[in-house]
Parts: structure tokens; sequence; C-alpha cells
């Protein structure tokens, strides 16, 4: 018997931390990207109350969600906060996504981080660090030079986002944390696609010349 | 730098292993904490210290029993 039609059969005695601890042990890592008619299906599922499939929904999104409220706040602290809080609230507010007014899944999703992220911002004012921040220790396993170079990366990185002003910020960690569109990303931030365009371009071009002189000048981890 | 450029150095982002487990364990004990009844609490109570789960019911219930009218007394004396 598979392992998936085992948690099939066994879903109904289930607990939520259960079914997410074990897929966790098994399979480790995260799920394959779904296409959009997937996700849908996923999201008719889980409202109904069935857990593997909010499981399967938190999955495909915890990653994006993280990447584009880190890019907005000063710490990976921070960051893990507003993910665990935006998380909860998609997981606990499916009945009020509609497919047809909300557009994609994602996008709605990452609305939710947005929104978030700027209570976040609302309640502590934060700003990111000038200095960047050393990267967590990640897995034992892992090449150390390979570390250095995403560190120093990271840090340039987020050093440069620092130098943007708030709506910058947010734009950009849609268009490169999402994958979101100008036309997207407009519908998330409540401007204009042509404003987003314009304002995508001119940040992407600061980011870019201020990360290669970090990077030149040898950006610190 | 181009855009794909942008968007690799972006993936630096991703959350570690650890932040990840941290975010789902998290979410997980949420979760879990809204999904647990009232009553499967109470009788997780009585499981694990059964005299004084059953005399914090008991107590809980004479409070109720012996409150409510004295309220009603004090009520009607305040008008």
């Amino acid at each position: 018997m598979s392992a998936a039609l085992a948690y099939d059969r066994a879903q109904p005695t289930w607990t939520l931390a259960g079914i997410f601890e074990a897929l966790s042990t098994r399979f480790g890592g995260d799920a394959e990207p779904l296409d959009e008619p997937s996700v849908q299906r996923l999201v008719e599922q889980a409202r109904t109350g069935d857990r593997i499939a909010a499981q399967r929904l938190y999955r495909q999104h915890v990653d994006r969600v993280f990447r584009v409220v880190r890019g907005m706040l000063r710490s990976n602290a921070e960051a893990e906060d507003v993910t665990q809080d935006a998380m909860l609230t998609v997981l606990t507010s499916l009945d009020r996504y509609s497919a047809r007014t909300d557009a994609r899944f994602a996008t709605w999703v990452t609305s939710i981080a947005l929104n978030t992220a700027r209570r976040r911002f609302r309640r502590r004012r934060p700003e990111l660090t000038h200095t960047g921040e050393l990267p967590d220790v990640e897995d034992e396993h892992s090449a150390p030079e390979r570390d250095v170079d995403v560190a120093r990366q990271r840090s340039a990185l987020l050093r440069a986002l620092a130098d943007l002003a708030p709506i910058e910020r947010e734009i950009v960690s849609l268009r490169y944390g999402a994958e979101l569109n100008a036309s997207q990303i407009a519908e998330v931030v409540k401007l204009e696609p042509a404003n987003v365009r314009k304002i995508l371009e001119r940040t992407r071009e600061r980011l870019g010349v201020r990360i290669e002189a970090l990077l030149q000048r040898g950006a610190s981890p | 730098m181009t855009d794909a450029e942008i968007a690799e150095l972006w993936s630096t982002l991703e959350p570690s292993k650890r932040e990840r487990a941290r975010i789902e364990s998290r979410v997980l004990e949420w979760l879990e904490a809204t999904e647990t009844s009232l009553v499967s609490e109470w009788l997780s109570l009585v499981r694990e210290n059964p005299i004084g789960g059953l005399a914090l019911a008991a107590a809980s219930a004479l409070s109720l029993l012996t409150l409510t009218p004295l309220g009603w007394i004090a009520s009607s004396m305040l008008r």
C-alpha cells in the first residue's frame, strides 16, 4: 500500500499536528509547485476540512511568504513571526477566498503576507540594519565556502534593500520574493500597473548598482 | 544587474531548515490548540491530575451555585 493511500485511509483519526509531523519526517523538503487548477482543488478540499489538503497548501506557500516578508523586514526573527501569522490567517480564512474575485490563490496569500508585514511595520517601525545580519547556522553538511559566498550575497542584498523607500521595498519583494508580475503587484499594492512598472524599473536599477558596489567592496556576511 | 540575476540573488533569502521547522511547529501548535475542545481539555486535566481536576470542577460548580443567588440578592438590594 502506498504511503499516500495509507494517509488517506487514516485521515479521519489523525490530528493536524500528527499529519504535518508524519509528512515532514517522511518526505522532508517542500512539495513540487502545483499549477493553479490543482491549487484551487486543494483550497476546495481544505475548506471541507481535509487536513492533508491544508498541509499541502501550507507547504506550497510558506517559502514564498517568507521570501516576500524577509525583503521588507529587518530580521529573520521578524520574518518568521510574520510568516507564521500570515500562514495562520491563510489557513483559517480559506472561506474568504474567492477564485473569481481574488484571482490566483498565491496572489491572495501574498496580499495577506503584505498586510501582516505592514501591521508589523506600523507597530515597530522596523528599519533594515545597515550592517546586515549573520546568517543562521545551516545544517552541518553544507559546504562552508558556498555558505560564505551565499552569506556575502545575502548581506549585500539586505544592505541594498535598506536604502530603499518602503513602497520600493514592497514592490521588489513582491516581484522577486513572490515572483509576481507588474499587474499582479499592482493588484496587491493597489496602484496602477504603469506606476508599478515605473517604480520597479527604477528600483531594480538602483538595487543592482548598489548590490554590485557592495559585492565589489566585499560585503561581509 | 539583470532581472534574472536579482531573482537568483533573492533565493538567498529562503528560510533555513531551522526557520522552516520553527514556523511549522508554531503554526501547528496554534492550529492544534484551536482544534482542542473544552471537554477534551477537562478530560486531559482529570487524566493528568484526577484529584486536582475533580476538585477544581467541584469548586467551579459550587461557586456558580452560590454566587448566582448572591448576585441576585445583591442586585435586588441595590434597587
